[in-house]
């Protein structure tokens, strides 16, 4: 018999739900539904184009730094304005330190609750609001909130990055700052390594080890986390459509995201996508005997959190190195007009920007946000990224957990 | 006291800027938590709400995150019908903010930007925390003043006055650079206001960000960021980079400076400018 059941989402950015038909003990269908849309590329068209550094960030709670660096990037990249090498840096700081702050967050107050719902013995744990680990959560991510704040002034909702730069001042003081906030957060590793082999554990208790996956086409930019040189991803091969979407008139439409292909194709993107592209050691191993299952795309997440933080050691290294070079310069613009791109890896993939400026004001602006990649609705051909990984899934359980993987933000999916 | 957190169309900003500090912890122990959309285990907001229709239930307080469409409008006021105090955090849900701009049916609690929308009747259980997003040191601390029945003085938009009588201004790093004219020549430096050419609001903003630092560490303006006067109902203001002029005299003064004042001191602290000032380089 068919049962279908529709179910909203707790623990998540915003609010989306989900819609799974299952059959003789498996998902045969599943549906990911966005409801909320505030149409902010909208509110763009029309200002001048400095307003998208304050607008942006608005788009997302929790990775609105990476917006803001989408906007400046692309911006620059239009106006053929160069940013300082010692502007590159600090972004590359903050734009990590945010990336840091939701793996944190999301492990531990959005993912390990669902198992507490199966396993009572985890609630002194992982249960919210009381659980130790839960609350020790909160202060471990602060740590890189404070640093973010450290730079950026703020966290949430920064403007910090314009053109040609960054608007802070670094001295000593903030490097010594900064090196005593990463020292302290160090100290969490320890916590982190015990809880990621519990999870290991969960997964083979629960069958999870196996489950969960989708399209192995990965896509990532890699020039903030890995210095890759060049962009590797070509803008213009990326389509938005809306086959499904509530943005159009399909009496079938169910969510108000839109379905973003690459070539035509479905792509996944997130810390999984980056491990494999930069083939990973400890991703890699993983990946060849369980692929982008549930449990391998949450390793990758929190394995992800080891590197950064030892690529933050390097950054305040190459930082001390540029303290005495200037934050920002004035850019010889030419023109106040032209079109320009940026691609930004966020905390959940792969950030795409695109600007259209005529005489200093916006005439046109595209946001395409890792969310929309990996929980927008199918199209006419393919089924959407998360949905095809629920298919695999015997229960609304291990559906929601499924979901979960891919760290949803139902904010930056509408925007 | 019972605490229920509903969320309507946000970014989520307020909750992390809520979470952002240790003490968060501490006033989620003090409440009892019924319900927040970020943290709780499952979607309990259906059964809620039934138990608050049989009459069987009531809150003590109800924050608002986000601001108010049609689809949240009707859960949010039998919500605010049943609850004794309603805290509205940030500016879309106070006046309905960036998703009201090109929505002429969003609003916020209270107002869409400088109208009333009175989407509840009894605004007096309404305690407004404006910003994009509030500071997490208002947040919390309205939070246990409420939980501890302090009765807070608010301002003519609810606001705590202890939170909103201060202007950004106040602490910031480069007043004396505002008093003697001196204008930031660009970004990324500690010398020069802000005020004269980069568009900061900091002495038109009601707001303590350099009384009570962000994080615990630092503000726009200290990160040499101007102030985008996000705590105010005309925010986003067009043009967020720049200082409006005529005739080479700002458009928008310092709240209750006269032009006449403004051109006379302006005129003395250009001309006996200490060249300490001056002379800083970039």
């Amino acid at each position: 018999m068919r049962v279908v059941k529709e179910s909203l989402l707790t623990r998540i950015e915003g609010s989306a739900s989900i819609n799974l038909q299952i059959e003789g003990g498996k998902v045969i269908d599943a549906k990911v539904c966005v409801h909320d849309y505030r149409g902010i590329e909208k509110v763009l068209i029309g200002r001048p184009y400095m307003d998208a550094l304050v607008i942006n960030p608005r788009v997302c709670g929790i990775c609105g730094h990476a917006h803001l660096r989408a906007t400046v990037e692309a911006i620059e990249d239009a106006l053929k304005v160069k940013h300082t090498k010692k502007a590159k840096i600090i972004r590359d700081i903050t734009n990590i330190s945010e990336i840091l702050q939701n793996h944190v967050k999301w492990f531990y107050l959005y993912l390990m609750p669902d198992f507490v719902t199966k396993k009572k013995e985890l609630s002194p744990f992982y249960e919210p609001f009381k659980g130790v680990k839960w609350r020790k959560a909160i202060e471990f991510s602060n740590l890189f909130v404070t640093m973010n704040a450290l730079f950026s002034g703020q966290w949430p909702h920064s403007s910090y990055m314009v053109p040609g730069g960054v608007t802070c001042h670094v001295d000593e003081h903030t490097l010594i700052r900064a090196a005593e906030i990463l020292n302290k957060a160090k100290s969490y590793i320890c916590i982190l390594d015990e809880d990621i082999e519990n999870f290991k554990d969960l997964c083979f208790e629960f069958g999870l080890e196996n489950i969960g996956n989708s399209y192995t086409h990965f896509l990532a930019n890699c020039k903030v986390c890995y210095e890759e040189k060049q962009d590797t991803v070509k803008p213009d091969l990326i389509e938005e459509r809306d086959d499904y979407s509530f943005q159009s008139k399909n009496p079938l439409a169910y969510s108000w995201a839109l379905t973003v292909r690459y070539m035509g194709l479905p792509y996944q993107v997130g810390p999984i996508a980056r491990a494999v592209k930069q083939k990973d050691r400890k991703v890699m191993s993983l990946f060849k005997v369980y692929k982008d299952s549930f449990m391998v795309r949450v390793l990758a997440r929190l394995y992800e959190i080891h590197s950064l933080i030892e690529k933050l050691d390097q950054l305040l290294i190459q930082l001390e190195i540029h303290l005495n070079k200037p934050s920002w310069l004035r850019g010889k613009v030419k023109d106040l007009s032209g079109v320009g791109y940026a691609l930004v890896e966020a905390a959940r993939g792969t950030l795409l920007h695109k600007v259209w400026i005529k005489k200093g004001t916006i005439r046109d602006y595209k946001i395409i946000t890792p969310s929309a990649w990996n929980l927008g609705p199918r199209c006419k051909n393919y089924i959407g990224v998360a949905e095809k990984a629920m298919l695999s899934a015997k229960d609304e359980w291990s559906a929601q957990l499924i979901l979960r993987s891919f760290d949803v933000c139902s904010v930056c999916t509408t925007h | 006291m019972k605490l229920l957190w509903y969320q309507a169309l946000t970014c989520c900003g307020n909750t992390h800027s809520f979470l952002s500090l240790e003490k968060s912890l501490w006033v989620l122990d003090e409440y009892d938590v019924i319900f927040h959309p970020a943290f709780s285990i499952s979607h309990v907001l259906d059964d809620t709400l039934k138990d608050i229709l049989k009459g069987s239930l009531s809150l003590d307080v109800l924050v608002l995150e986000g601001a108010l469409d049609g689809r949240h409008r009707e859960t949010f006021k039998l919500l605010a019908e049943r609850s004794k105090c309603i805290v509205a955090v940030g500016n879309c849900a106070v006046y309905g903010n960036i998703p009201a701009l090109k929505n002429k049916e969003v609003c916020g609690v209270l107002y869409r930007f400088k109208e009333r929308s009175n989407v509840i009747e009894d605004e007096n259980k309404v305690i407004n925390l404006t910003g994009c997003p509030a500071n997490p040191e208002w947040i919390c601390g309205t939070l246990m003043a409420v939980r501890k029945d302090m009765n807070l003085k608010l301002d003519q938009y609810r606001r705590p006055l202890i939170y909103y009588s201060d202007f950004v201004h106040w602490g910031c790093m480069r007043n004396e650079y505002f008093e003697w004219k001196v204008e930031a020549k660009g970004f990324g430096s500690k010398v020069g206001c802000l005020f004269y050419l980069q568009g900061c609001r900091g002495p038109m903003t009601h707001a303590s960000c350099n009384r009570y630092l962000w994080n615990g560490v630092n503000s726009k303006t200290r990160a040499g960021t101007p102030c985008f006067g996000c705590t105010e109902l005309d925010f986003p203001r067009e043009g967020l980079f720049e200082t409006k002029t005529y005739m080479g005299i700002p458009v928008d003064l310092p709240i209750g400076v006269s032009k006449r004042a403004y051109i006379l001191m302006s005129g003395i602290a250009k001309t006996f400018t200490p060249e300490r000032l001056k002379d800083e380089g970039s």
